[in-house]
């Protein structure tokens, strides 16, 4: 009687489960047909992605993005920690880290639709986080994204502006 | 309608507790991952635990499964069931998070979406506390009747 007992109760879990993944895959294939931003249910390829991310974002030099940062056509983003950027920063630059890229497109769209040109930059001529933040923006549809290579450190030299604290 | 059992005895109302909770989890997180599924493939894609040919599947499917369990738990209603595949996910979940940070990989979590913080040992404390918390909506839940009358 209790092995009868137990054997419904693992019956009728087992059921339920059924139910749930069924139900979910239900849902989980009508939407993705029908949202604009569906994708292909068995089509990812890493290597289409691997060649994306190594796809080369252009470089800018010191004295170009120094240009036209005075001619208020550019945009600096410094890719570096909130802690870093609190300490210092090039005037005028937004923080924004790769992993927070995404959060930052719509207001960047503007920006590039007004002509701005953007320049990534972080410290250090082997830090990664500046071709980072400029992949995750170029993947997300900003174009005119460059980087400048050791940025911080080459600004600092060369004394130009800069500004502390928050934006 | 009378609330009846309520707080005591304890190991219902905790159930209860845990049950709702598990829902509010699983449901925030369901969301946030069908937001972007691109980016959330990308995401699972970085575990590099799945082959190519699954990852876009999961992504798809693994948000609306996590819906599905949170409404289910929420309503009281396959609560067995749900609370099975709710122990499953969060036991997967720690598995894979243990590998790669054995692997010393630096990704992001994927936990909530896409963009979630990158995986450290606390997050893998978390997913075995729902875990455990899964493992106990199983065992003592007495679903919503036992307090409704």
């Amino acid at each position: 009687m209790g092995a009868n007992n137990f054997s419904e109760k693992i019956l009728s879990t087992f059921i339920e489960i059924i139910i749930i993944l069924f139900s979910a895959l239900f849902f989980a294939v009508i939407f993705n047909s029908i949202r604009s931003n569906n994708i292909p249910l068995f089509g990812f390829s890493s290597a289409a992605l691997i060649k994306e991310q190594q796809e080369e974002i252009p470089t800018i030099t010191l004295s170009e993005s120094y240009d036209l940062y005075m001619k208020n056509k550019l945009v600096f983003i410094d890719a570096r920690d909130p802690f870093s950027f609190e300490e210092g920063h090039i005037a005028g630059a937004i923080n924004i880290c790769p992993d927070e890229a995404h959060l930052h497109v719509p207001s960047l769209k503007v920006k590039s639709d007004q002509g701005f040109i953007f320049v990534t930059y972080c410290d250090g001529p082997q830090c990664p986080l500046s071709k980072e933040t400029a992949h995750a923006l170029t993947l997300r549809g900003i174009s005119n994204v460059n980087v400048l290579l050791n940025g911080w450190n080459l600004w600092l030299n060369a004394g130009y502006p800069i500004s502390k604290g928050k934006i | 309608m009378k609330i009846r059992n309520f707080p005591r005895p304890f190991i219902p109302f905790f159930a209860l507790i845990f049950r709702l909770l598990l829902a509010i989890i699983f449901l925030y997180a369901g969301i946030e991952k069908i937001i972007n599924p691109g980016d959330f493939s990308v995401a699972i894609y970085n575990y590099r635990l799945l082959p190519d040919s699954a990852i876009n599947f999961v992504a798809v499917l693994l948000p609306w499964l996590e819906i599905i369990i949170a409404l289910c738990l929420i309503g009281g209603i396959n609560v067995k069931g749900a609370a099975s595949l709710s122990s499953l996910l969060f036991l997967m979940f720690a598995i894979a998070l243990t590998f790669n940070l054995v692997r010393g990989l630096d990704i992001s979590c994927g936990c909530f979406g896409a963009y979630s913080g990158k995986i450290n040992w606390f997050y893998l404390m978390r997913d075995l506390s729902f875990f455990c918390m899964s493992i106990f909506v199983f065992i003592y839940d007495r679903g919503w009747r036992y307090f409704f009358g």
